[in-house]
């Protein structure tokens, strides 16, 4: 096992890890309204510090209010939210394990932007209305995005300020970097947009300003869709960045001062792509109804899911261009980034066989691998393999109704055919997460105090 | 302004998109609206402001479930030329005016499509010549002594079983004449197939004792037995399926009412016996359009009025003969007389009994259940045992003679039976001024095949009505010359 390049230590320029295992970016909406974090979140993080990954990369954590993706998202928008994010730290940090924040914004993809946001559209690089949903939008102004940066090098502040072990900037999946770096979105005329230089001046800045703010001694990686695939569901649309724009942002990005990029794809979330494995629609119809309302495509998004005749044109849609590769489906990307820069390069994309990962450190497409949904699946899935086992008894199935029932219910596995067709099984597992209470603990402590 | 306040960005925007939609979604629907309401505007009859002509095209019913589509019907002595003894339904004997789309006796209705059904002057409109070369002239009212209604249903009947009635052919006869849209290209193919279920139900009922049975020829139907077949849905294997009898003449209702009607003088009711005849043009009892049948029936009973004879009249033989009349005739056959509109028993009438015994007691029965549910409802059928005195009102267009049409002439009818023309040609209307009738000897005129009349076939005797026959010629020339003049 000492020879196994999965177990061997990752040394990035500020951060040391003890494995090639990173938990990707995923969490459910386990937090309190205002964005105060819980302590469900902790447990969540926790399961899987316990299953023996080497780092866990946070779910999206906004930087502001207004960039917020869902309600009861834990946040870092506030000096308050510090203490939170140190205590999730020192239980993660119990395992060995090293936690990555990740400051995000929204931009205009946003699902639910709750009541704080109702009254104003969402600030993004463009006005122009997000197409799926419909999401209202407008372009930033140059004091809106000064501002903006600063609310990511606040972020990165805060981080550090709680003890934790770097940041990662979510510049990938269609969130606000991601509007800013497209060519298929961004359609700026000043020096945030045109030139591929001008649409990542807004990325490198920020990378810029959290130097600025927290110094060269702290981690900082950011997190790109190397290819956007822009037009995979509407393909009348422009086709978005390739990896060629992507390799030379990154770059720019290493020189910008960032020490780490975590390689993902796709100009939205989701996408035919991300999370690979094809969108349950009859689940989705289950939960999708909580953010209807929030863009103005609600009729259309609710009569394609919901009639049947016009399902199929909404499957089409969704799956006419993607492929069948799930495992690895990002790695060739990877490797093209690897070899044009220095800093160490994290894939992410269906991960859950030993060997393969294995396969593809050795073989130079990256450094290391972030997974969510095989871990999400089996919490152990290092320890798994650890044991010499290449593949879980019980893998992932990819059937993605983590992914859409989150927007609703706890986050967890929700494919009952892992659980023998045990419903009740699978309940206990997905509510795990709220056990242990903190609450039972003082009631227990108070308790013995009094000598019950 | 308050109230604005609490409208959310997406509110916004969803409204005004919601607008665009409904806006859309409206003008659209006024768009297909529109479109179809004008295409397919159901139940609207073309109508007529003159009675006569409302008379001859106008409907009454028949075109709504029966209806054929126009087009359809339009086509179809296009593809089946060979099916029809000459060009067109004129070699069936219809009348085509200048300026219509459909001889007489045809009416036209939108349900869905034009459709084409029979009215009243489909039998009750006819044609005189004066020589073969002059104009036909056309009398309303008049029996339609030309058109053969028999051969114009074996004509559908033939096409609707034709392999080439499909709706291929169909649609690309029809667009020869006229350019199809795409909707009225799909209503018609369909329309395609429901004719043929519709003519072939039809037909199968009475096809079978119609092939049994003696041709009609022009100017003639069986007025009963299809009744049997296709309203009361009997089996047509009685012995009382020959009923053929000759088309009456129409005008000058008001004076029948409470006679004995039809030739056996089964029913007393003009009313009654009028919508009996409207069932026989195709109209069923929902279908029948009351409204323009009734402004037929108005004209009918005292407006129009038997022709007058257009030739010369020997005045002095013609007062001769009114003598013979009253002496003869008056007590049956005039308004006043004794016994016109009743019924002379079978045994001291002696004609052929035939269309008597077609209609049974069992028929009477039933006839009076039509119209079941309606206020109209028949009642006033009856079996009777003999033919019933006919007014003879315009008598000199109503030839040939007896209620069979066996006899050409008049001046014949006068003779005793064995003396009558055994085999003669109905069909042909130019006029026999000597005798008052039709010219009965001519078999053919140009391609036009006329029908030939065989008084030996059941139904077609010509014997009884020995009345006159003992008359000397020079009295029976008198007794005819007076007869045009009524």
């Amino acid at each position: 096992m000492k020879d196994d390049v999965i177990f061997t230590p990752l040394q990035f320029k500020n951060l040391s890890v003890k494995n090639r295992i990173f938990r990707s970016n995923i969490a459910g909406r386990f937090d309190n309204y205002d964005g105060s974090g819980s302590y469900a979140r902790i447990n969540w993080e926790e399961k899987f510090a316990r299953g023996g990954v080497g780092t866990i990369i946070s779910s999206y954590v906004p930087v502001a209010i207004r960039g917020r993706i869902l309600p009861n998202y834990a946040t870092i928008d506030k000096d308050e939210t510090i203490p939170f994010w140190r205590e999730l730290g020192k239980r993660v940090h119990q395992y060995d394990c090293k936690y990555i924040l990740q400051l995000s914004h929204s931009g205009r993809q946003q699902d639910m932007g709750g009541v704080e946001n109702q009254m104003r559209k969402a600030l993004s690089s463009t006005s122009t209305t997000e197409p799926f949903m419909g999401f209202l939008c407008q372009a930033m102004t140059r004091d809106e995005i000064k501002q903006t940066i600063q609310f990511f090098a606040d972020g990165a502040r805060r981080a550090r300020d709680a003890g934790l072990d770097g940041v990662e900037l979510h510049s990938a999946n269609g969130y606000l970097f991601t509007q800013f770096l497209s060519s298929a979105i961004n359609d700026r005329k000043d020096e945030y947009g045109g030139s591929l230089e001008n649409r990542a001046r807004f990325l490198l800045d920020v990378i810029r300003a959290i130097r600025k703010e927290v110094g060269y001694d702290f981690h900082l990686q950011f997190k790109i869709s190397a290819v956007e695939h822009a037009n995979a569901v509407f393909f009348w649309g422009r086709r978005g960045n390739t990896i060629e724009d992507s390799k030379q942002v990154c770059k720019w990005a290493e020189e910008a001062g960032a020490d780490a990029v975590h390689v993902s794809t796709g100009s939205t979330f989701p996408h035919p792509l991300n999370p690979p494995g094809g969108f349950p629609v009859e689940e989705a119809i289950k939960t999708y109804d909580t953010m209807l309302s929030s863009g103005i495509n609600t009729l259309f998004i609710y009569m394609s899911m919901r009639l049947s005749l016009l399902r199929p044109m909404f499957r089409w849609f969704w799956n006419h261009s993607k492929g069948t590769r799930i495992e690895g489906i990002n790695e060739d990307d990877a490797k093209a980034i690897k070899q044009v820069v220095n800093i160490p390069v994290i894939c992410t994309g269906g991960f859950q066989t030993a060997s393969h990962i294995r396969g593809i450190i050795e073989g130079g497409y990256c450094d290391g691998v972030s997974i969510a949904r095989s871990l999400i699946a089996n919490n152990d899935l290092v320890k798994i393999w650890e044991s010499g086992q290449d593949l879980p008894d019980k893998p992932c199935t990819y059937c993605n109704k983590c992914l859409v029932n989150a927007l609703e219910n706890p986050l967890g596995c929700y494919d009952v055919s892992r659980y023998d067709g045990d419903y009740d099984r699978m309940m206990r597992d997905v509510m795990s997460v709220f056990h242990p209470s903190p609450f039972a603990e003082i009631a227990s402590s108070t308790s013995s105090a009094r000598g019950d | 302004m308050g109230e604005r306040a609490n409208v959310t960005p997406v509110e916004e925007g969803s409204r005004i998109r919601a607008g665009r939609i409904e806006t859309i979604i409206v003008v659209v629907l006024f768009l297909a609206g529109t479109y179809l309401f004008w295409s397919f505007n159901p139940n609207a009859p073309v109508d007529y402001v003159k009675i006569e002509d409302h008379f001859k095209y106008g409907s009454i019913g028949s075109d709504v479930d029966l209806g054929i589509p126009y087009w359809i019907w339009k086509v179809l002595p296009d593809v089946f030329a060979d099916k029809l003894p000459g060009e067109g339904y004129e070699s069936l004997g219809f009348v085509q005016e200048p300026g219509h789309d459909t001889p007489i006796g045809f009416s036209k209705r939108r349900v869905g499509l034009d459709r084409v059904g029979l009215n009243c002057a489909v039998c009750h409109t006819g044609t005189v010549r004066d020589t073969p070369d002059s104009q036909r002239r056309i009398y309303p009212g008049m029996p339609a002594n030309t058109m053969n209604l028999q051969a114009y249903y074996r004509f559908l009947f033939d096409c609707v079983r034709d392999g080439r009635f499909t709706g291929d052919n169909i649609l690309t006869a029809i667009e020869a004449r006229k350019r199809l849209n795409m909707v009225d290209r799909f209503f018609y193919r369909t329309a395609v197939a429901q004719v043929r279920e519709g003519v072939i139900e039809q037909s199968s009922k009475i096809m079978d004792f119609m092939k049994r049975n003696p041709d009609w020829g022009p100017g003639r139907v069986d007025t009963f037995n299809p009744y049997k077949a296709i309203q009361f849905n009997w089996p047509m294997d009685t012995e009382e399926t020959v009923g053929t009898a000759d088309l009456p003449s129409i005008w000058n209702q008001k004076p029948r009412e409470g006679m004995q009607l039809h030739w056996d003088g089964n029913n007393d009711s003009v009313e009654e016996r009028n919508k009996s005849a409207a069932l026989g043009a195709g109209v069923t009892p929902p279908t029948l359009d009351l409204r323009r049948l009734k402004r037929i029936e108005e004209w009918l009973w005292d407006q129009l009025k038997a022709p007058p004879y257009p030739y010369e009249i020997n005045q002095g033989l013609a007062d001769q003969g009114e003598v013979l009349f009253r002496q003869h005739c008056y007590e049956c056959h005039a308004f006043g007389g004794e016994k016109i509109g009743k019924v002379v028993p079978i045994d001291e009438i002696k004609t052929d009994p035939h269309r008597l015994d077609s209609f049974t007691y069992e028929l009477a029965e039933n006839q009076n259940t039509l119209y079941a549910g309606y206020e109209y409802r028949f009642n006033r059928f009856r079996k009777t045992n003999g033919y019933a005195n006919a007014p003879l009102d315009g008598v000199w267009l109503r030839a040939p003679y007896l209620h069979n049409g066996s006899v050409p002439t008049l001046r014949e009818l006068l003779e005793p039976p064995e003396n009558r023309t055994k085999l003669f040609y109905r069909g042909y209307d130019v006029y026999d001024r000597k005798n008052v009738g039709f010219i009965s000897g001519v078999p053919a005129e140009g391609n036009r095949q006329y029908f030939k009349y065989d008084t030996a076939l059941p139904g077609n005797g010509n014997w009884g009505h020995l009345y006159g026959i003992g008359l000397t010629p020079q009295e029976k020339d008198a007794l005819v010359e007076y007869m045009k003049k009524l």
